[in-house]
């Protein structure tokens, strides 16, 4: 293959696809916990022991696909501790979730010593899809990846058409709006809450499981860096919208690959300024997106953070 | 089923009983993180203990660990009340040692001590303020969520002193390590017992307590941040400005946690280089919460979790238990705080399922 100026773009925006999967996951889990009214700032923390018990299980067995499995429900089990915390014993759910990201970082480092100086074997298998993969430039970025960038595609649109066009779409909606007046119309409004926080646990666990698996095939103490953080900042970018989470998440992987790249073909801006780029970004972004949001009386979920129970006025 | 009765008023007993009980539950699940190594918990937490209290040098380790977490959870406090989410002490710890340092390495080595360490002093605090100001105006102005801003600008600012450590703050004569001159004696803080590293800046954390303690509880400032904390309309509609509230109290906060860096590169590292503990930052927090947001309290909690720190690093070197441990500890703790604070506020009991 020549490599021109095209050729350099399609890899780089196919690596901006796989990236931005890593960011995808947890924003779209944490799109649909925030909606039913519940704040989870744990997602770095969920993230970290997704991508742990991820790269274990996948190095272990030497199957990439029962890692990501195991990761994601991992995540999805750290999120349940967050989950009866702020729904069932009513707690600050803003600490709640720094606790909970402490605590990934935390046991993920007392227990990941020992991997560190493992690589996994293989990156997962790349797999074409017939047809697609023909469409002009198109098929070279999007349809050239692996079975869970494909798997990412076709969860968004799924949860796109829950939340808008299903009656768990409007309950958990309601949910997060107001809870008293779902209530009345019959929805469980606790077990809402407790199964999409649990959800977006598990999409944690999936962007951290797919990062170690796929992306960087090592294990490496808090590998996460940070992008938990961007992801919580993503779902305000995103308006609580999945298809937004889609554009922002792949804005963001551009932003890593892009640096990648640029690290790699040796600029002359200091590496470090390099990589504060992504952090620096999203800082700008954020304080945009609020502003739209603000424009617009978009706003986030009503009763975002606030416990519900019926008892109590 | 669970039933929540509301408690009309919380009985002292049960306030001192959470934490406490919080601490061991804490420690318990520790335990059982560690018997998943196949190891002795018991002998874990003897060897943490030994390393954190058993002599008077490691506990003036446990002290020195602690001096940055009272300074920083008295500031934490301040922003807490209010509830505003500070979670950039991490960051403001980092400019508060960035700023002070410029002037260690860029005055001259005969310059007076006092005047040096005070212009030191105020340039850490100054640059803490500055960089807990930057989230305090965009929560004021534009509502931008003060967790996510704070939390990037600490990426930020680790970064900026990445920068400066692999480029021109780097000392040509460190073989190409990421570390600054070392500090002239004139930039140090003096320190207060011989043959320890307790420094000065205990002393300047008992101050920043007391007046903390003061401010909070006794000022116009200290009912203000109360009232926003609460109800942030009612101290709207009561004529309380809240945008000259948020700044002050994120001055104080930012402004704390930088002097809490400076005093730590000044009083015990004593250059600039890339490690120099801003994760103290985020065990502020669970020290403030620990400590009900009551910065005497807090002055306690600190040493405790100094030692917690302490004693981590000691099990790291002697036993070879990963500092992970104490991460898992202090979130446990904290996770158990914050589910037993439910009993201050509902008296719960048990019924067989009717609904």
């Amino acid at each position: 293959m020549k490599l021109t100026a095209t050729t350099i773009l399609i890899t780089l925006l196919a690596t901006t696809v796989r990236s931005g999967t890593i960011l995808l996951f947890p924003t779209i889990g944490e799109i649909f916990t925030e909606r039913t009214g519940i704040l989870n700032l744990g997602i770095e923390g969920m993230m970290v022991i997704g991508a742990f018990f991820g790269f274990v299980v996948a190095y272990i067995t030497k199957n990439p696909y029962l890692g990501f499995i195991i990761g994601t429900l991992a995540g999805g089990a750290a999120a349940l501790i967050h989950a009866f915390i702020s729904i069932t014993l009513r707690g600050n759910q803003v600490v709640s979730g720094l606790a909970l990201t402490i605590f990934g970082l935390g046991i993920t480092s007392f227990y990941g010593q020992r991997w560190i100086n493992n690589k996994l074997p293989e990156s997962i298998p790349t797999v074409v899809v017939p047809g697609l993969s023909k469409i002009p430039f198109i098929g070279s970025i999007f349809f050239r990846q692996d079975y869970i960038v494909y798997f990412s595609y076709i969860l968004v649109l799924a949860l796109w058409f829950i939340l808008y066009k299903t009656k768990p779409g409007i309950h958990l909606r309601a949910s997060g709006q107001n809870a008293r007046a779902a209530d009345a119309m019959g929805v469980n409004v606790n077990a809402t809450r407790y199964f999409w926080t649990f959800f977006g646990g598990l999409m944690a666990g999936a962007g951290g499981a797919y990062l170690t698996i796929a992306y960087a095939t090592f294990w490496l103490e808090g590998i996460t860096a940070g992008r938990g953080w961007i992801a919580v900042a993503l779902v305000i970018f995103a308006m609580w919208n999945p298809i937004n989470a889609l554009i922002g998440a792949y804005l963001f992987g551009g932003i890593s690959a892009l640096q990648f790249q640029l690290q790699a073909s040796g600029t002359t801006m200091p590496s470090s300024l390099l990589s504060m780029q992504p952090y620096l970004l999203t800082f700008i972004i954020i304080i945009i997106a609020t502003l739209i949001v603000r424009a617009r009386h978009l706003g986030a979920p009503k009763e975002l953070g606030t416990p519900y129970s019926r008892e109590e006025k | 089923m669970l039933l929540f009765e509301k408690r009309e008023n919380v009985s002292t007993k049960l306030k001192v009983a959470i934490p406490l009980i919080s601490v061991f539950l804490g420690l318990v699940a520790g335990g059982i993180a560690i018997l998943f190594t196949r190891t002795n918990p018991l002998i874990v937490y003897q060897a943490l203990v030994k390393g954190a209290f058993s002599s008077v040098y490691t506990f003036s380790e446990t002290l020195v660990v602690a001096i940055p977490l009272i300074l920083i959870s008295a500031g934490l406090i301040v922003a807490f009340k209010m509830n505003f989410w500070n979670i950039g002490a991490y960051g403001q710890y980092i400019m508060g040692a960035i700023f002070g340092s410029f002037f260690a390495l860029n005055m001259p080595a005969t310059m007076s001590r006092p005047l040096l360490l005070a212009i030191m002093c105020l340039a850490g605090i100054l640059g803490g303020a500055l960089w807990g100001l930057i989230p305090a105006a965009l929560k004021a102005f534009w509502e931008v969520n003060e967790v996510i801003s704070t939390l990037l600008l600490n990426y930020i600012a680790l970064y900026i002193l990445k920068y400066l450590m692999y480029g021109p703050w780097r000392n040509p004569a460190s073989h190409g390590f990421p570390l600054s001159k070392p500090f002239e004696l004139n930039a140090q803080l003096p320190r207060l017992l011989m043959r320890t590293r307790v420094h000065l800046g205990l002393v300047f954390g008992i101050i920043a307590v007391i007046i903390i303690y003061i401010l909070i509880t006794k000022t116009k400032f200290g009912y203000e941040i109360r009232v926003i904390g609460e109800n942030k309309r009612a101290a709207r509609y009561g004529g309380i400005n809240i945008t000259k509230n948020i700044f002050i109290a994120m001055a104080i906060s930012g402004g704390l946690a930088g002097l809490a860096g400076l005093a730590q590169l000044s009083g015990v590292i004593h250059m600039l280089q890339i490690e120099i503990n801003p994760g103290y930052g985020y065990t502020a927090i669970i020290v403030a919460w620990l400590a009900s947001l009551n910065p005497i309290i807090a002055m306690f909690v600190s040493v405790v979790f100094g030692g917690l720190e302490t004693g981590g690093y000691q099990i790291q070197m002697a036993i070879r238990v990963p500092f992970g441990i104490v991460g898992t500890i202090e979130s446990a703790v904290l996770f158990f705080l914050l589910g037993g604070e439910i009993l201050k506020r509902y008296r719960i009991r048990f019924r067989r399922n009717t609904s």
